[in-house]
Order: structure tokens, then C-alpha cells, then sequence
């Protein structure tokens, strides 16, 4: 085994590490501020991959980072392992969230109506070109209706059993200390349900894209029509010491379930994820939907796609790749040159 | 008025923390000796229920703030979303209060007043949300 030393390596370090935060310059709390009311959805994205629900957080790291993304949910990752866990609240259902957008595409009069909430699905893709020239960009105000929209809507999913369009499963009723938690015990396959869920939940968006696509696409057994999409805010219900239940205040979660027309029956696929990413959700939900009798190293095959859309570890063993491997990139030089040296004619001895 | 128990640490947890905290300052005086026991950010997982097998799991973990302070035989508990050590203190304060009846008319008042504000900012928003109805009708 052969080793190889770096002269100068931690004044370089340190130079390199100034160097790149140089380009950010000094991070303020108004800087953090500005981050947070600017890009609510940047903060959803970041904090749902981070699997750490705090809009200050995910401001100062993405302030800190320069906005590199894996770096943001690395650094949000590791602080959260600072931290004790007081609680575990009681599990959200459907019918429970404090909902800003609604819809589905594959029934129209769905139970409570559907409502488009905040998105920008039907816009022209414009961009302000003349905010680069001194012009304020100031949108335009909703001109809001006189009464309110249900805070909380019904379940479709509970609307198609009564219409025997699918079977509503078994409540699961395990204790929420109890929920198998993939931060604290190992991912084996094949997957608990549990698991499968909440790491699509602290997914890397990108990455389950990518692989939900292929199965949109045709990679995958099933074609996903979305049976219903959620945006919408929802109740940290914890315990006082004297038992009685109460909520610790709002999250924002976003929630999708896509259906397949296979078979007698509809049979959905499910994903969820705090903060609001309808992108992630759709895909995610896709890969679920397909997962089931998937081919092995197929990617909607629940090991291929749970490994290869955890941010942290995927983009932590690319930028390994960086690291010096002139130890083993040698050997190979030198087991290459051997391979060549033997295929090469030996030269004939002079007579 | 009578509020459930529940309904006010709800609402003392929603409430805006430079209020919270502000009126917590008037209880100390009038509550006297308090031993605090908890002062703490930490966080509480949240499961959500899944609906196409009906599997509990886990979203992800919030960042919360809690106080927990004894007073003779009485618990104040405040937990609340984020990092704000001071308004988790606070509501344990008001929670505290409100157990001993200390000042309990002016803690109904607060909490009242803070349900007020979070019914009309909820109504403002599900009325923006109400604006993007969409009827359909298929021809």
C-alpha cells in the first residue's frame, strides 16, 4: 500500500474555503430575512430534502452555501443532528389539512370542488426584463372572493371507494413513537412501507424526477394520471404534560396521489413531502405507483430508486470522485501498461 | 369564557411571538417564584398517514421550541414552531397563569384577541384561495 503527501495542503484548504465564500461576502440576519420572503418555494425545496422543517434554517444555509443546493441540505442535515427529538406528533391525515390548492386530472366533480391555489401552471413564461432596468416588478393583487374556501376537504381516494372504484386499505394504527424512522435504523430490502415513504419524502427533487420521468415516459409498468394534488398547511399536534393535545403551529406539506387504469379496480401511488414541491410529489407517487413487481435494477425498482435519489449520499459519492486516487489510478496505469507489454511481440533475439 | 384547554395552547402557540412575549412580561411579576424546568429547541417528528395503503410514516422533523416551568403544583408548558426560546417561555407563562387563575381575565382577553387575528388572517387567505375555483363542465 503506497501513500501520497500533499505539501501545503491545509494553507490551500483554508485559501480554497475563503475563496469560495469571498464570492458571498458577509451574511447578515437581513440577508437571511430577504432569502426567506423572497423564495418560499427554494426554502420548501431545501427543507423537504433536509427532512428539517425550519424557514430561518433553510435560509442560512442556503446565505452560507451560495445557494449550491446539496451543500444546503448537507449543512442543514448535519444541524439537525444537534438536536434532541422531544416529540413524535400524531400523524396527519388527508381530511386534515388546512388546504390552499386542490385539483385533480382525472376527475373533474371531485367531493368540495377543486381549487388552483398558488402555481403558475397556466402563465405566460415571461421574463421581467425591465426590473434589469430600474422598473419595480410589483404583482398584480387577487381579487379575493367574498366567502372563504373549506379550510378542510374531504379524501377523493374515500370518494372512489363509495363508488367502488377502489379499495380503501386497513388504517394502520401503529403507535407514532412506533413509525419505523429510516434516520435512525437501516434501509433493507424489500423496503417497509414506512421507510420507502419518508425517504421519497426527503428525496433529492431532481433525482426523483429524473427516475418518476422514465416511468412516465414508458420505463415503468403504469402511466400515472393524478388522482389528486395537494398544497397545504398542516398541524403539529403534540402532547402537554398533562395529556391534552394541542398544535405546536402550521407546516406547509404538499401531497400527491396518481392513479393507474389497470385491472378492475384504480390502484394509486402516494407521496408526500413537507414544504411545498408538487414536482417531487408527482414523481415520487409515480415511482411508487410502478413499484410493485418492478424489474430488479429497473428504475422504478424500489432499491434502484430509494438509493439513487438520496441527495446527500449520491451527491457526496460523486464529489468523492475528486478526491486524490492517484494511489489506485497508478496501479491501473501500471496494470494497463503490463496488459500491453504482454500482448506486444517479444522481439526475435539477433542471430 | 370557558376555552378548552387545548384550543388555547393551539392558539398561544400560533400567536405572534413579540406579543406573546410582551405580554408574558406583565404575568412574572404576579406569578412570583417559578422553577424552570425545560428551556430547550428540539425537534418533533411529524407521520403523516398514507392513502394508498394506509401506512403511518414520517415527513420529516420540525424545529421547535420548548419551556416547561413548575410553580408549587402547577405545569406551564409552551412549545411552539421555531427557535424563539423567549415566546416558548412566555406561553408556558400564560399557561401557567391561566392554571393558578392568576390575571385570568386578562390571559382570556389575550388569547381571544390572538384567536381574533389568526381567524382573519385564515379567512383572508381561503378567501384568495376561493378566488381560484375552477368550475368544469365537459361538452
Amino acid at each position: 500500500m503506497a501513500y501520497v503527501a500533499t505539501r501545503g495542503g491545509e494553507r490551500a484548504i483554508e485559501q480554497s474555503e475563503r475563496l469560495f465564500r469571498s464570492a458571498m461576502g458577509e451574511i447578515t440576519e437581513d440577508r437571511v430575512a430577504e432569502i426567506k420572503k423572497a423564495m418560499p418555494y427554494l426554502i420548501d425545496r431545501v427543507m423537504g430534502e433536509a427532512s428539517l422543517y425550519d424557514e430561518d434554517l433553510a435560509a442560512l444555509a442556503l446565505a452560507q452555501t451560495g445557494g449550491e443546493l446539496f451543500e444546503a441540505v448537507l449543512v442543514l442535515r448535519a444541524w439537525r443532528t444537534t438536536q434532541p427529538r422531544l416529540h413524535v406528533a400524531e400523524p396527519i391525515g388527508q381530511d386534515e389539512l388546512f388546504t390552499h390548492r386542490r385539483i385533480s386530472a382525472a376527475f373533474k366533480d371531485i367531493p368540495g370542488g377543486q381549487v388552483l391555489g398558488p402555481t403558475l401552471d397556466y402563465s405566460h413564461r415571461v421574463l421581467a426584463t425591465e426590473v434589469l432596468n430600474g422598473s419595480t416588478y410589483a404583482p398584480e393583487k387577487v381579487d379575493a372572493a367574498d366567502k372563504p374556501s373549506p379550510a378542510y376537504q374531504p379524501s377523493v381516494a374515500v370518494w372512489q371507494a363509495e363508488n367502488d372504484l377502489l379499495d380503501l386499505p386497513e388504517r394502520d394504527e401503529t403507535r407514532p413513537e412506533d413509525i419505523p424512522d429510516v434516520t435512525r435504523e437501516p434501509l433493507l430490502f424489500p423496503s417497509k412501507r414506512a421507510h420507502t415513504l419518508q425517504s421519497l419524502a426527503r428525496a433529492e427533487t431532481g433525482g426523483a424526477l429524473a427516475l418518476g420521468y422514465a416511468a412516465m415516459r414508458g420505463y415503468g409498468q403504469a402511466h400515472p394520471t393524478v388522482n389528486e394534488l395537494r398544497l397545504a398547511e398542516a398541524e403539529i399536534t403534540v402532547t402537554h404534560p398533562k395529556g391534552t393535545q394541542f398544535s405546536a403551529g402550521r407546516v406547509k406539506v404538499s401531497q400527491a396521489e396518481v392513479v393507474s387504469k389497470k385491472g378492475e379496480k384504480l390502484e394509486l401511488g402516494f407521496a408526500a413531502t413537507m414544504g411545498w414541491n408538487e414536482v417531487k410529489c408527482i414523481s415520487a407517487a409515480t415511482l411508487d405507483l410502478n413499484s410493485k413487481g418492478a424489474e430488479k435494477g429497473s428504475a422504478t425498482e424500489e432499491e434502484f430508486y430509494l438509493y439513487h435519489t438520496e441527495g446527500v449520499e449520491s451527491s457526496g459519492f460523486c464529489i468523492h470522485f475528486k478526491l486524490p486516487h492517484y494511489v489506485t489510478f497508478q496501479s491501473s496505469l501500471d496494470a494497463m501498461r503490463n496488459a500491453k507489454a504482454k500482448k506486444s511481440p517479444k522481439p526475435e533475439p539477433a542471430e | 369564557m370557558d376555552r378548552p384547554h387545548s384550543e388555547t395552547l393551539s392558539i398561544l402557540a400560533r400567536s405572534g411571538g413579540e406579543a406573546l412575549k410582551a405580554f408574558g412580561e406583565t404575568l412574572l411579576p404576579q406569578l412570583g417564584d417559578i422553577d424552570v424546568q425545560k428551556s430547550q429547541t428540539g425537534l418533533v417528528m411529524l407521520p403523516m398517514r398514507d392513502t394508498a395503503q394506509g401506512t403511518a410514516f414520517h415527513l420529516g422533523e420540525v424545529l421547535v421550541s420548548e419551556a416547561q416551568i413548575k410553580h408549587g403544583d402547577l405545569q406551564g408548558y409552551g412549545m411552539r414552531k421555531g427557535r424563539d426560546l423567549e415566546a416558548a417561555m412566555a406561553m408556558a407563562l400564560v399557561d401557567l397563569a391561566l392554571q393558578g387563575d392568576v390575571a385570568a381575565a386578562a390571559c382570556n382577553a389575550f388569547v381571544a384577541d390572538q384567536k381574533d387575528i389568526q381567524d382573519v388572517e385564515d379567512r383572508a387567505t381561503l378567501c384568495k384561495v376561493e378566488a381560484t375555483r375552477v368550475d368544469m363542465e365537459t361538452f
